[in-house]
């Protein structure tokens, strides 16, 4: 649980968003069935959830772009029955945000900055900030139509931070980047937690960047939350779930692959040894479930498989679990939920 | 996790608002108008506005040269025009206000301010409405140059910047309460130009609307309301006080759809209309009980049952409704008396009459015009017509109305009968043309090419300040 977070630091800090039993319909169809949770300051949450989970309509709530059937927020202290007084205190990042062509990022900021009360020179001062934050101080005044999609993004958290905020959310902040923009836009998320001490709500479907940058997850399904509190809570609280399903991953050279499948499909204990991505080597490796479902009996199955692999002399070039993942937490979740 | 209730209800952060600060609404007046101006859709409309207005000067001045209708008359037109052009423009930037945003996804980002939603809307209007000063600036030359002196400039000028200005406020009003509505902007400008048509119908066509009930249809026509008074005074010199009622249904209009906007304006929000179902089933059956409403409007003022229609025995009828011939030819043409009472007529007599229109032109004499002036018919039986032929040679040039009358015999020496008239015939006799008919070629060419040098220039400055980089 969030609450239950093991940092000093963390626990120290405020609690700046905080929902309980959020409640949204679409005529028959439950959108949110009681959504509650809650975020400090400087913590990254990763808001996660299959397509139709719930979580547009969650974020849309919490930004006061819809209006909740029951329940409760607050952000910073301000109650949701204040929208006005909420909208000066978050920042938000939309999915699909759409962007004036004709203005250059300067002006785009310089706007916005003014729309929060600020005067035209405060608004130009920190536009050129958040411009230099973000690493288009180098692009200021040209047209964002001119702008590629990784710098949109950028823009896009420059001006959710032109008021400061306190909670940000961002909504599929990484969609359509290629890896290097990814890493940069996450690495400015953290930065953004980090130095700002803002609390940051980032939704997402990479589940990797989730677990990579995310303190803190929620997990949604059809509305309802299957899991939340710190990432290493979530993972560890499933894993032995899906440990004793007993399934593990080793990655060898490509042309050891047929090698080692002969060799692993000769030892007892496999249901089955299916090549997983052949071009990169992996293997997957499903095993008779231990007697008693006792943990230490699977693991032991993990060190025979290693040393028959060794002394065959077959590279072993990875080695995963399955279930040591957020992903594998994620899937497991979503589909004991559908089930 | 904290219960909600022990969250502190006073806010950890303190949020720094300048008092200094300039009003949401100029702020969004001044990024409209930039985008619409810099941005390119305001000029490209004038400028085909411009251009319309530049041909249509060129023909009503040429008409005026012909002496086919006075300056008054042509400057009349072209108000009207110029006004008509404007609403729609008006019209259409109000119908994209909002759902063009939502279209552009750029509406969400906007309302996760703390702006006040009825400053958005105030802001947004003001900008919609920036193009009606710089039409009708456009637009005053034109009006100059055909007036040729004429007095009804001044008039013309002051009547057409108000009911210009309170005509466009309500399409713009309008355009912006249709787009509130409309969740993209394909429904937002249909709805708008099926408006703008039910509304432009009726007013192009004045003529048939007359007896009570189809002149009230006109009255509360805004556009058409408006077009009838100022073709009253403009052109027939009556005065405002009996005719200032006809400007009613355009104030309504620009103060109801203002009023409308501002008041469900609070509830601006990412999807079309408010969020109570309750308004959007208001706003819905509002919406098409008005296009319902306007749409049978136009049908009733179409149809002949609005026609003014004065029950006549004896009617006369030509075959010809306009002439445009040269000085010298010979014009023919057939005249149909009907008798369509249940009893023999008397005797009748059909006359021919020739009007100058030019009330400085040259007395017309039917002797120089027609051998045959007057024709004599006997009794004509109930539901029976008679034909008649006639000939006319033009031997001015200029302007002229032909109509015929037709004169029942009297019964006695101390009697009287009601003479009935057919319709006229328009023949313009015409010498030669001219390339610049009143000298308005050059404000007919100027205007378009003068916009296109600012456009020109408006955008080259832009590109000075703008760092034209491309993406990377």
């Amino acid at each position: 649980m969030l609450e239950n977070h093991d940092s000093v630091k963390s626990n120290s800090q405020p609690e700046i968003l905080v929902a309980e039993g959020l409640r949204k319909s679409y005529g028959p169809r439950k959108a949110l069935q009681g959504l509650t949770f809650a975020l400090k300051a400087g913590r990254i949450l990763g808001f996660l959830g299959p397509n139709g989970a719930g979580k547009t309509t969650s974020i849309r709530i919490l930004t006061t772009m819809m209006e909740p059937e029951s329940g409760h927020f607050a952000i910073d202290g301000i109650g949701s029955e204040y929208p006005e007084q909420i909208r000066r205190r978050i920042g938000v990042l939309p999915e699909n945000l759409g962007f004036p062509r004709q203005m250059t990022g300067l002006e785009y900021l310089i706007y916005f900055g003014q729309l929060y009360g600020r005067t035209a020179s405060e608004a130009k001062e920190n536009a050129l900030t958040l411009l230099e934050d973000v690493g288009l101080q180098q692009r200021a005044k040209s047209l964002i139509g001119s702008y590629s999609h990784g710098m949109r993004q950028r823009i896009g958290i420059a001006r959710a931070l032109v008021n400061d905020p306190v909670v940000v959310f961002l909504d599929e902040p990484t969609l359509g980047l290629d890896p290097r923009g990814q890493a940069e836009l996450l690495e400015l998320v953290q930065r953004i937690a980090r130095e700002r001490n803002t609390g940051v709500v980032l939704c997402s479907h990479l589940l990797s960047e989730i677990e990579n940058v995310c303190d803190d997850v929620v997990i949604l399904n059809v509305g309802q939350i299957v899991a939340r509190g710190s990432v290493a809570e979530v993972i560890g609280r499933v894993q032995q779930n899906i440990v004793l399903r007993n399934a593990l991953r080793v990655q060898v050279p490509p042309d050891s692959i047929k090698a080692a499948r002969q060799l692993l499909e000769t030892m007892s204990n496999f249901i089955s040894v299916t090549p997983v991505g052949e071009l990169e080597g992996w293997l997957r490796l499903e095993i008779v479930p231990p007697h008693n479902g006792e943990l230490a009996k699977a693991h032991q199955m993990n060190n025979k498989i290693l040393g028959a692999l060794i002394r065959a002399k077959i590279p072993i070039l990875g080695f995963e679990v399955e279930g040591g993942r957020l992903q594998d937490v994620f899937l497991h979740l979503t589909e004991e939920s559908i089930k | 996790m904290s219960n909600i209730q022990s969250v502190q209800k006073v806010p950890v952060h303190k949020i720094k608002v300048s008092e200094k600060a300039l009003p949401i609404w100029w702020l969004v007046f001044r990024r409209e108008l930039i985008d619409l101006w810099i941005g390119g859709k305001a000029f490209n409309l004038v400028l085909i506005y411009s251009l319309l207005l530049g041909g249509m000067v060129y023909i009503y001045s040429f008409n005026t040269e012909l002496s086919l209708i006075p300056p008054k008359e042509a400057v009349y037109e072209m108000l009207k025009n110029a006004m008509a052009v404007a609403m729609f423009v008006g019209l259409i930037i109000g119908a994209d206000a909002f759902s063009g945003e939502r279209d552009r996804a750029t509406l969400e980002s906007l309302l996760l301010t703390p702006a006040n939603r009825r400053q958005i809307i105030a802001g947004k209007f003001l900008a919609a409405f920036s193009i009606w000063p710089a039409a009708y600036v456009i637009a005053i030359p034109y009006l100059y140059v055909l007036a040729q002196g004429d007095a009804v400039l001044s008039p013309a000028l002051f009547w057409g910047a108000v009911t210009g200005t309170i005509l466009v406020v309500g399409y713009t009003g309008v355009g912006m309460l249709v787009s509130f509505w409309s969740g993209t902007n394909k429904v937002s400008y249909f709805i708008a130009l099926g408006i703008y048509a039910a509304l432009l119908i009726p007013a192009e066509l004045p003529g048939k609307s007359a007896g009570a009930a189809g002149q009230f249809l006109q009255w509360i026509n805004p556009m058409a309301a408006v077009n009838h008074f100022l073709s009253k005074h403009l052109v027939n010199y009556r005065t405002v006080a009996e005719f200032w009622t006809w400007l009613l249904s355009s104030v309504a209009l620009a103060v109801i759809s203002v009023a409308v906007l501002l008041l469900v304006g609070s509830g601006l929000r990412l999807e079309a209309g408010r969020g109570s179902k309750l308004w959007a089933r208001l706003g819905r059956a509002f919406g098409l009980s008005v296009i319902a409403g306007l749409i049978m409007v136009s049908l009733l003022l179409a149809s002949p049952v609005f026609a003014f229609q004065e029950e006549q025995v004896l009617t006369i009828t030509v075959d010809t409704e306009s002439k445009h011939v040269k000085t010298g030819d010979s014009v023919e043409f057939n005249t149909t008396v009907t008798n369509t009472s249940s009893e023999a007529s008397p005797p009748l007599i059909v006359a021919m009459n020739v009007i100058n229109l030019d009330a400085t032109g040259d007395v017309v004499d039917p002797e120089d015009w027609s051998p045959q002036r007057t024709q004599y018919i006997d009794s004509l039986g109930s539901g029976k017509s008679a034909n008649q032929s006639w000939i006319i040679n033009t031997i001015l040039e200029g302007d002229f109305m032909v109509y015929m009358v037709l004169i029942p015999e009297p019964e006695s020496v101390e009697a009287t009968s009601h003479p009935a008239t057919s319709s006229g015939i328009h023949l313009t006799v015409d010498p030669f043309t001219r390339l610049n008919p009143g000298g308005v070629l050059p404000f007919a060419i100027g205007g378009p090419i003068l916009l296109l040098a600012i456009t020109y220039f408006v955008y080259r400055r832009r590109r000075q300040q703008i760092d034209m980089g491309g993406s990377s």
